[in-house]
């Protein structure tokens, strides 16, 4: 008997053979661990990494078809609050079928949420290694950033209307360890911002997120510094807009991967690299550490 | 001179009734695990001879545990919402009303909100909360509906509009204060959704109240269904033949509303059910209450039993919610009933 | 009773006269009723007292101006009002406390329209009327539809049975209308300023039917009207009203006199009796 991040408990069998995940962040998890053989279906918004695409799908995360997930015989269900109604787990709980809910907050929780997943795929092993290394990214980040101002930002989940982040979130403290601060300190999980408390706040820069296809168009940064207001906000001026990949928008172990770039971003003297010159907009997209493991390799490439 | 008869009455719901019955028989056969018609029949033997163990469990699980009780549910809310709709249309002397034209739906609604948000995990907060809802706003627009002491259609409409702005609104404000998790839940609530499992280990018994409920309800609407015809040629001329209008009205008020509660509190809000059946079986069988009633029960439950498996499985695996299958096809019903009014 | 000679203008109202005992349906005794604004305040409007009989085959009209208590009258007779002095009784029982479905089998208040909401049938619509008999919830039994029969062969519109409703003319449906109060099989017959809405013909017609019923089928008929000719030319008697007090019962020609007619309808009015020995009430030359 165990019980998962939001309290709920259930009895898991001891050999995990068929997971099914119902969350994108979560397959990729399963993919991060090396363990997707184990993984019988997914939903149809898991695309990262391509692979998951062909794997059966239960439907979306919001909806998925209960008999979809029954006809695959999980022995396990994977679910995460930051995109599963709890209506599904406790339906699933409700037919016998064990659901681990995840509740990423932090990354840390993340860390950890992705280690007893590996316990409970019987991955034990591989589940340490991988968050030994992610772990060990982050100290380095944090050693090389620890006396480093933090760069004050602003974290644009969606610009009409503008809507941030909240203190409590993931991403608020991924962007921690990235050495910045949200400038919006709201309890709200997606609190929506007026643009005369941005004008206000002045952030240093500008953080937005890479839709995957409006990567390939690389046009996003160029359209702040034609809009109203926001091209009279310092940081626009300035040319520090930066776009995060998706890997901000969810819990998974690619998050270290765009933590390394933000913090490349927001304080690029420390990693050797010239600050972008004044008056002209850069698009920054996507430059990762050598030291990647290959997976993400995989992503990236994917994200170009 | 042909008049009504019960035996008409019996045979034309014998024969919706069969219809039904296909129906549910084909619904059983259709859904994303892959269960053959033999299997189906083996366990529905099995499970009604009481011989649990020699059900393999995930076809027990399928059949007992996911189709059965969703075609029962959307039997019950259809037949709920369908009789309600044929109440409200009388008692407002209105082709066009629906069962939440009075603002019921709207009060169970923000009970269902409130109860996501206060104890989003306690079992059957959910159903409670929002007929608690339900049974407020129709007692607030019941109070507020009155005209010199007795129902007025034009002043019970009235205070059903606004009582239904006056919640909307309230949701509408908490759904911008609330945080993700609890916003994914209403909105899929508020499209109508037949898949939340009872709140009970004990499914027959839940199933048995809810049905309870209807029979009382629809059966309280159901004597008074003589009145009915006379008040739809006139109020005071029905008066004049010794039917007493006021008891009429608030009886069918409580059981069109009761009804449309229940159906609310289990299912979300499912539209145009209530608004379109009864116009389809008064097209075919005629405007008599005694033989409406009875048909748009039977006529709901397969309209919106057919919506709900053609939304599981239309675009399997990916699930649409009940009430957008029923207003894709109700609409178009709408207007074409609309055109041939106007003809 | 003073024939011929005008009594004077004298508005006072005049002693009844005595009835023959035949059946007597309809008996109005004292019978006084006041509207007032709110409880407390004195009342704005008294009818009565008011005193007549009618027998069956009788056809009495109410006739008076505007404001004159004729309505409130006829819901005293239709048992909708409760007489603060006095009774009002059909068959010797007083309406008003009858429970109402006892009472839609004695007393038949004709609808002068019907809004249909639904589309129904003649048939249907006349079935109706048999309402007041058996439960609350019930089917029409075969004696039902013998009587819904015979109430439209009764007023001529036996042909118009399978018609729609809304598809028929102003005068058929006047007589289905009326059909429906037949079929509730009513001793007494109410109705309240039923031509109205038709054409001169209609009006004729209709109160030839009511004549017709009268008679043939010994219904007591009760007609509120305007129509000071129509009501002389076919009732047996005349009610005349003027605010809230009966002034004159009797026959038409003894109702009809000059001096009070123009007192009661404030017009120049003068009055003709024809050679049936009806009267007919004319303008007069100098207006």
């Amino acid at each position: 008997m165990i019980t998962d991040e939001t309290g709920r408990h259930m009895a898991i069998p001891l050999n995990v053979e068929r997971v099914v995940t119902l969350a994108p962040n979560l397959t990729e998890t399963v993919y991060a661990l090396g363990l997707q053989d184990k993984l019988a279906a997914d939903t149809t918004y898991c695309e990262i990494p391509p692979a998951a695409k062909e794997k059966p799908h239960v439907g979306g995360p919001q909806n998925p078809s209960l008999e979809a997930i029954v006809a695959m015989h999980p022995d396990l269900v994977l679910a995460s609050t930051s995109i599963n109604r709890p209506q599904t787990a406790d339906a699933l709980l409700k037919l016998g079928i064990p659901v681990y809910t995840s509740a990423p907050h932090t990354v840390t929780g993340m860390l950890n949420s992705t280690a007893e997943i590996a316990d409970l795929m019987d991955a034990k092993d591989q589940g340490a290694k991988l968050v030994a290394d992610l772990q060990q990214r982050l100290d380095a980040l944090h050693a090389l950033l620890q006396d480093r101002p933090m760069a004050h930002v602003l974290f644009a989940v969606w610009e009409d209307p503008l809507i941030s982040i909240g203190q409590n979130t993931f991403i608020a403290d991924a962007l921690r360890w990235a050495g910045a601060e949200s400038v919006i300190t709201s309890d709200q999980n997606w609190p929506q911002v007026s643009m005369e408390e941005v004008v206000r706040l002045q952030p240093d820069y500008i953080v937005l997120t890479a839709d995957h296809l409006k990567a390939e168009n690389a046009t996003q940064g160029a359209d702040l510094s034609t809009r109203p207001t926001w091209r009279d906000l310092q940081a626009v001026k300035l040319g520090r807009v930066v776009i995060a990949s998706d890997e901000m928008d969810r819990p998974s172990p690619g998050l270290i991967g765009a933590i390394e770039q933000l913090a490349h971003d927001f304080h690029p003297e420390v990693f050797g690299a010239k600050p972008p010159e004044n008056g002209k907009v850069k698009i920054e997209n996507g430059r990762y550490f050598a030291t990647v493991p290959q997976s993400m390799k995989e992503r990236n490439a994917c994200a170009r | 001179m042909r008049p009504l008869t019960p035996n008409r009455i019996i045979g034309i719901c014998a024969g919706l009734g069969a219809l039904l019955l296909i129906e549910v028989v084909i619904s059983l056969r259709m859904g994303d695990y892959p269960l053959a018609v033999r299997d189906i029949v083996a366990t529905l033997y099995h499970g009604a001879a009481g011989r649990w163990d020699e059900i393999p469990s995930e076809f027990k699980l399928v059949v007992f545990g996911l189709r059965l009780p969703r075609i029962a549910l959307g039997i019950l809310v259809g037949a709920a919402l369908s009789t309600a709709g044929a109440g409200f249309q009388a008692l407002l002397r209105n082709p066009l009303a629906d069962p939440y034209v009075l603002g019921v739906s709207s009060g169970a609604a923000l009970g269902a909100m409130l109860s996501l948000i206060v104890a989003p995990h306690m079992v059957g907060a959910i159903q409670f909360a929002a007929f608690a809802g339900a049974a407020a706003t129709i007692a607030a627009v019941y109070f507020l509906g009155r005209r010199g002491g007795q129902l007025d259609s034009a002043t019970l409409l009235l205070a059903g509009i606004v009582a239904a702005s006056f919640l909307s609104a309230i949701i509408i404000f908490l759904l911008t204060m609330v945080t993700g998790t609890e916003l994914r839940s209403m909105t899929f609530w508020l499209m109508g959704d037949l898949t939340a499992p009872p709140p009970t280990t004990n499914v027959i018994g839940w199933f048995g109240f809810l049905f309870l409920i209807f029979v009382v309800a629809a059966g309280a609407m159901y004597t008074t269904s003589s009145d009915l015809n006379l008040i739809l040629t006139g109020e005071q001329e029905a008066r004049h033949l010794g039917v007493n209008v006021n008891r009429v009205k608030m009886v069918v008020y409580v059981a069109a509303s009761v009804l449309t509660g229940l159906a609310v509190s289990v299912s979300g809000a499912i539209g145009y059910i209530g608004l379109l059946v009864p116009h389809v079986m008064r097209m075919l069988f005629g405007t008599d209450y005694r033989l409406l009633i009875p048909t748009s029960a039977i006529g709901g439950a397969i309209v919106i039993v057919l919506a709900d498996t053609l939304a599981r499985t239309v675009v399997a695996p990916t699930q649409l919610p009940v009430g957008a299958m029923t207003a894709l096809a109700g609409a178009p019903v709408f207007i074409y009933l609309m055109r041939r009014r106007m003809r | 009773m003073s024939p011929g000679a005008g009594n004077g203008a004298s508005l006072a109202p005049q002693p009844i006269p005595f009835a023959a005992p035949a059946h007597v349906r309809l008996k109005v005794e004292q019978a006084s009723y006041a509207y007032s604004a709110t409880d407390r305040s004195a009342p704005k409007f008294t009818l009565g007292p008011v005193s007549f009989e009618a027998q069956q085959r009788e056809l009495v009209a109410i006739l008076g101006p505007n404001a004159s208590g004729k309505s409130t009258l006829m819901k005293l007779l239709a048992g909708l009002l409760k007489p603060l002095s006095g009774r009002v009784e059909v068959d010797g029982m007083e309406v008003s406390e009858l429970e109402p479905r006892a009472r839609a089998q004695q007393v038949a208040l004709v609808a002068q329209e019907s809004e249909l909401l639904f589309p129904l049938r003649v048939w249907e619509y006349v079935l109706q009327g048999r309402y007041p008999y058996g439960k609350r919830l019930r089917f029409e039994s075969d004696e039902d539809c013998l009587m819904a029969g015979n109430a439209l062969a009764q007023v001529g519109a036996d042909g118009l049975r399978d018609r729609w409703m809304d598809q028929l003319s102003g005068g058929e449906k006047q007589r289905v209308i009326l059909a429906r109060a037949l079929a509730q099989r009513p001793e007494l017959l109410l109705l309240d300023e039923p031509t109205q809405h038709l054409d001169i013909g209609g009006k004729v017609e209709l109160l030839r039917r009511l004549r017709r019923l009268a008679d043939a089928n010994r219904y007591t008929v009760v007609v509120v009207t305007h129509e000071l000719n129509l009501a002389a030319e076919f009732s047996d008697r005349v009610a005349l009203m003027h605010k809230g007090k009966c002034l004159r019962i009797g026959s038409p020609a003894e109702v009809y006199q000059r001096e009070v007619l123009e007192e009661v309808f404030e017009a120049p009015l003068e009055v003709e009796i024809r050679p049936s020995g009806r009267p007919r009430v004319i303008l007069s030359g100098n207006h």
